[in-house]
């Protein structure tokens, strides 16, 4: 990329790839918190590991990329399938078909526990109460889907 | 920079902070599902319940991947060539691979070495 020192006055467009509407988007928008994608990462090594930020910076975009992925695929199945609303299911089954099998079974086990309200109590903060309400009111409605 | 704190949820609007029992905030996770494409419209209440604990599972893969390359060359920090290497290294993590090749062009200022 050329490095240009001033912006030039009769405003050229040559700003390689970043004039499509994806870089518009606020960068909050198109990825998950750092913070939070740094302690999952951190939990990961053992104690004395370190890690360089733009390893979080790549991990972070790798994590946006993969639920886009998992998400296009599962998308595909509710179009063939003349369906409207992605379910967990349909998640399920796109990682399991795109090599993501060993997801399964701890993410069902997450989910049944999520459905039996298990979070409920042992929820780490009391805030997380209303807006567990608000999407256990949309699963009710999801349920009744399949 | 913003500062994690005790107000640090209402500060950041609730939905962002680590308010509930996730570990990533599932407002953010359903804006993201709903650019992967157009025909993307209405997602399930459950959808991003499933993806916070299956990016929890792809980080820890990623990044358990990718310190087994920072070990093999005796460091002790993790840097993003070491997650290119993971990627490249595994099958499943294929779709990667033209991200972290991409973001890799900048590999011959290699950032362990010191700069003075």
């Amino acid at each position: 990329m050329a490095d240009a020192p001033g912006s030039p006055a009769g405003g050229s467009h040559e700003s390689g790839g970043d004039q499509s509407p994806r870089a518009n988007v606020r960068e909050q928008d198109r990825y998950l918190p750092i913070a939070n994608i740094s302690r999952i990462m951190k939990k990961a090594l053992p104690a004395n590991g370190k890690i360089a930020k733009d390893a979080k910076d790549t991990v972070q975009e790798c994590v946006s990329e993969f639920i886009s992925f998992i998400t296009s695929e599962a998308s595909d199945k509710c179009q063939k399938e003349k369906r409207k609303t992605i379910n967990g299911d349909d998640l399920l089954w796109a990682m399991a078909t795109l090599g993501f099998e060993e997801y399964i079974d701890p993410l069902k086990a997450y989910l049944n526990r999520y459905r039996e309200g298990d979070t409920k109590g042992s929820a780490r903060s009391g805030d997380g109460s209303s807006r567990k309400d608000t999407v256990a009111g949309q699963s009710n409605s999801n349920a009744q889907v399949q | 920079m913003r500062q994690a704190g005790t107000y640090s949820g209402l500060l950041a609007g609730g939905m962002s902070g680590r308010s509930g029992p996730h570990s990533l905030p599932l407002a953010r996770i359903k804006k993201i599902m709903k650019k992967s494409g157009d025909d993307v419209k209405m997602i399930s209440g459950e959808a991003p319940i499933v993806f916070s604990k299956a990016c929890e599972l792809f980080i820890e893969e990623l990044t358990q991947r990718s310190w087994m390359v920072t070990m093999q060359g005796k460091r002790r920090t993790l840097h993003k060539e070491d997650v290119a290497s993971a990627v490249i290294g595994t099958d499943i993590f294929d779709f990667l691979v033209n991200l972290v090749s991409d973001s890799n062009h900048s590999q011959d200022t290699t950032p362990t070495g010191t700069n003075t």
